[in-house]
């Protein structure tokens, strides 16, 4: 019964790599994803020319920069929504 | 990673390296996907017509000039969120 005793829970090797690995994976995921949105919002479909000229690559300096604005924006949002429902005892559960 | 010993750093570099393999098998299928619906739409020859293989190497080079573009954005911006302490990464 270690466990009442030892401090907090020790992790399986198993599960360090998991969370290591999982960590990675969101990054991944949302590097993916911001790939998909700002290439279709900055990038024309003609492709005229195989350079990026000065608008594009502005665009998407931006574009990137918005992505995490909105990932802040949503994290705060959620964690306010979370810690109001806590306090008034109901919602996600969290 | 914090914590983790060097067998445990092997085995998580070992994860990686055929993770990063199928990501590359996943970005390669989508550029051959995106490349052919932007560039292609003649049916009326059986091969690539000059205008349609200029505009695919012009989709690719185009499409990896960009991405290198947004990882190093992504790069920037995920490292001063990590210093300022917030989702995601930690």
């Amino acid at each position: 019964m270690s466990f009442l005793f030892g401090g907090p829970p020790k992790m399986t090797s198993e599960q360090k790599i998991a969370a290591a690995e999982t960590e990675v994976e969101m990054v991944s995921d949302m590097f993916n994803r911001l790939t998909e949105s700002c290439t279709k919002k900055c990038i024309p479909t003609d492709y005229r020319e195989g350079d990026l000229n000065k608008g594009e690559s502005v665009c998407l300096d931006r574009c990137v920069s918005k992505f995490f604005e909105v990932n802040m924006k949503v994290s705060e949002k959620m964690q306010g929504e979370a810690t109001a429902s806590k306090q008034s005892g109901m919602g996600f559960g969290m | 990673m914090e914590g983790l010993t060097a067998s445990e750093q092997r085995e998580l570099a070992a994860r990686m390296e055929r993770k990063q393999l199928k990501e590359f098998m996943t970005m390669y299928s989508k550029l051959v996907q995106r490349c052919f619906d932007d560039c292609v739409n003649d049916f009326t020859t059986k091969s690539l017509i000059n205008r349609e293989e200029g505009c695919v190497m012009r989709c690719v080079d185009k499409y990896l000039k960009s991405s290198g573009r947004l990882n190093e954005r992504f790069q920037e911006q995920n490292a001063a969120m990590m210093q300022s302490g917030s989702l995601p990464g930690r």
